[in-house]
């Protein structure tokens, strides 16, 4: 009797130890939206993941709803801020999720892994497909040039892999209140930006800050374009042989070399995810005129403390030459369908449905845990007159003269030890602080560039 | 006979679940990091191109991977010295010594360790902040200028993350000392007295020698934990900015692994942090062995 009491008492232990590894799926933050409407037992379900940034998770759900309401297909739903641990180890074990919202430039860069791995799902039909619910395709909603961007076609075949979403205008952010105050006028062009920079030196305000290098990203592809236009651009994002030699590249270099000796000094010390906010507290605080943003900034510091008479501006990268064209960059979202989705249908009308006016009124009108509205605008044609406040002035910026700038580096295999940020952007912080030179920098460039362009897609 | 054997099967299944455990989670995943180690592939890649010892040859000119392995050395010889000295210090002081306060004193010097590295990483923030941090407003008490030190500055970054670092793990090590001395019976520091041996003299030719087996152990922990502490200090407080300064071996690991898809690249560091605290745990239980004292 004792003996099979014991027996039995291990088997229970290990049993019950095991059983911790089991049940897959149902990981923090899923949760599965129940529908009435669509009756019987064979209804399709389809699973989305989709990431929870400053936009809040509630308007996911809402949006799942109603994509249940009008198709009858069940939306089980996985919302989380680190969504990568979420869903990364299924993943791993080839369960993939039918739809996935997650930007490119994050740092488990899992939308770029995909990118890389040719794993994604050609989605180009998706833009001929009807609205779920309307008469109009989805292709003549979206807005123009956005479905024709490296970031939308990573592999420059004509053919789209990823659904650009919300999308927000990057561009110099500033205290608007101070240059009223000063009598300062905006720059348009460079050379005005540094004549702003020594007289805001006099008043012991630097010129420039920074959050992280990261942000450098659109600042870089805006100056590409208001360098070289988008010919340019096209060039250097594909690593032509010889374009960072070229007048347009080295204009590029100077610029940034030349900022970099205007940026308050304490900025690359805090241009880490810890302390990137005391780099966004310097312009608040009129400690530095501008620094290179989007328009989640005013969300992200509304509990901030600021300046007396502190109003939000923001403006395109100045002209390089008088009469040229300032650019904003458009920093953008993606959803996308991994290859290996098991409802690769269901899944290409959930993301049709994203365009739909009901979708997009439900992400505009979406609000933080605060209580605060965060809009999340679809890139979708006319969106832009339905804002309210800072917003409107925001992304009117293209209404008011601004050229956009949409696109990044073009994909590559992945190379060991060499990524873009490392070698193009994180200098920065060097070239700050004095460490580096700017040949060394360029230097870094183009013996990157040579080595990606062997590994282009 | 029979109860012999049934005793056995006990055993059996007491341990099985352990054993399994282990085999699962530890020993099939580690010889995996190094199977992987020999492919290229992505974290999530459907399929795989063997690439024999390709990755390990790419490591050795990787200026960043060089890089990021001397700051972890710096970490191991630096951290480990100063945390040791001080962890030794402290615990003789409050064992050996009848001060005011001592139980206060030991929950103090713990307190860091209880403590997560998110929320250290927020303290020091604070402490390192250029215009408004605790360190640089002291500074300033004694100099005529305003001190304007960027402690998370390419210059100073290793440093602050020492700091840190020595200040999170005293504590630890503190009690793990003032439990062996403590267990040093009184008799012996008697008789050292009425020798005329003073308090220094007794620390190094008592106390040390009598807790050497405990010393070793903690060198081992040493080795080890400041390579995976390292990587949570850095993820918390820097992420290798600015511009890879404070990049340490498995920060960079992960960056390779899943920022830059190259997880056959990231295994390969890997293994060989995991070949290197092996060996240099190795080289150090040689170096300190001594014939057991006993009392």
């Amino acid at each position: 009797m004792k003996k099979f009491l014991a027996l039995s008492m291990a088997a229970v232990m290990a049993a019950s130890l095991l059983a911790g590894c089991g049940g897959s799926g149902s990981g923090s933050g899923s949760s599965a939206v129940s529908s009435g409407s669509a009756g019987g037992g064979a209804a399709q379900t389809i699973k989305v993941a989709a990431i929870e940034t400053a936009y809040g998770s509630d308007m996911w759900k809402e949006v799942a709803a109603a994509f249940e309401a009008e198709t009858g297909i069940h939306v089980e739903l996985t919302t989380d801020k680190n969504l990568e641990d979420v869903i990364g180890p299924a993943m791993k074990a080839g369960n993939y999720p039918d739809v996935v919202h997650l930007a490119t430039g994050r740092e488990d860069a899992l939308t770029e892994t995909f990118i890389k791995d040719n794993a994604l799902l050609d989605i180009t039909d998706v833009l001929s497909m009807t609205v779920p619910g309307e008469s109009a395709k989805v292709s003549d909603k979206i807005a123009g040039g956005f479905t024709e961007t490296s970031l939308t076609n990573p592999y420059g075949d004509g053919k789209t892999y990823l659904a650009p979403m919300f999308y927000s205008p990057c561009g110099l952010f500033y205290n608007a209140g101070l240059f009223e105050e000063k009598g300062w006028s905006v720059p348009t062009t460079w050379d005005e930006m540094w004549e702003l920079g020594d007289k805001a030196a006099e008043e012991g305000i630097s010129l420039f800050t920074y959050p992280t290098t990261g942000y450098f990203d659109a600042f870089f592809y805006a100056l590409m374009y208001s360098v070289g236009g988008a010919e340019f651009f096209d060039k250097a994002t594909h690593y032509e042989e010889g374009i960072w030699d070229t007048p347009e590249a080295q204009t590029c270099f100077d610029i940034v070399a030349k900022l970099a000796s205007y940026t308050e000094p304490t900025t690359p010390a805090q241009a880490n995810d810890q302390d990137f906010t005391k780099n966004q507290q310097l312009v608040l605080d009129n400690k530095a005129l501008f620094m290179p943003n989007g328009t989640w900034i005013v969300g992200e510091m509304a509990k901030a403390p600021r300046a007396d008479g502190f109003k939000w501006g923001m403006t395109a990268l100045p002209a390089v030459e008088d009469g040229g064209d300032g650019y904003s960059y458009t920093w953008f979202e993606q959803a996308w369908i991994p290859a290996g989705a098991a409802n690769p249908d269901a899944a290409k009308q959930f993301i049709a449905f994203l365009y739909s006016d009901v979708a997009c009124e439900i992400f505009a009108s979406a609000k933080n845990a605060d209580g605060e509205p965060t809009p999340a605008i679809q890139p979708v044609l006319n969106i832009a007159d339905k804002l309210e406040g800072d917003n409107q002035l925001f992304y009117s910026i293209y209404d008011n003269g601004a050229k956009a700038a949409m696109g990044n580096f073009a994909a590559t295999d992945a190379i060991e030890g060499l990524d873009i940020r490392t070698v193009w952007f994180d200098p920065v912080n060097s070239l700050v602080a004095g460490t580096m030179t700017e040949q060394q920098w360029i230097d870094g460039v183009k013996d990157a560039s040579d080595q990606l362009r062997g590994a282009l897609k | 006979m029979e109860k012999g054997k049934g005793r056995k099967r006990f055993l059996f299944f007491c341990v099985a679940p352990a054993v399994l455990l282990f085999t699962v989670f530890m020993v099939i995943p580690s010889l995996n990091v190094f199977r992987m180690s020999l492919f290229r592939r992505s974290a999530y890649s459907p399929t795989e191109e063997f690439v024999g010892l390709e990755n390990f040859t790419k490591l050795f000119g990787d200026a960043n991977f060089i890089r990021s392995i001397q700051n972890t050395i710096l970490l191991i010889v630096v951290v480990t010295i100063v945390t040791f000295g001080f962890a030794l210090v402290f615990a003789g002081i409050l064992t050996r010594e009848k001060i005011k306060g001592q139980n206060f004193f030991r929950v103090i010097f713990y307190v860091p360790n209880i403590l997560s590295v998110v929320v250290i990483s927020a303290i020091f923030s604070a402490i390192y902040d250029t215009n408004n941090g605790i360190l640089n407003s002291l500074l300033s008490l004694f100099s005529p200028e305003k001190v304007a030190i960027l402690w998370k500055g390419e210059g100073m970054v290793m440093t602050s993350l020492i700091i840190a670092m020595v200040w999170q793990a005293i504590g630890y090590y503190m009690v793990m000392y003032m439990a062996s001395m403590s267990s040093v019976p009184e008799s012996v520091y008697e008789s050292a007295n009425l020798d005329g041996a003073g308090r220094v003299t007794q620390f190094f030719r008592i106390t040390l020698p009598l807790i050497w087996t405990n010393i070793r152990t903690t060198l081992t922990f040493f080795i080890i934990s400041t390579i995976n502490m390292a990587f949570l200090f850095v993820k918390a407080m820097t992420n290798g900015n600015p511009n890879g300064a404070s990049e340490v071996a498995l920060s960079y690991m992960y960056k390779q692994a899943y920022t830059n898809s190259s997880y056959g690249y990231g295994m390969a560091i890997g293994a060989l942090v995991f070949l290197f605290s092996f060996a240099l745990s190795a080289v150090v239980n040689k170096v300190t062995e001594r014939d057991a004292l006993e009392f």
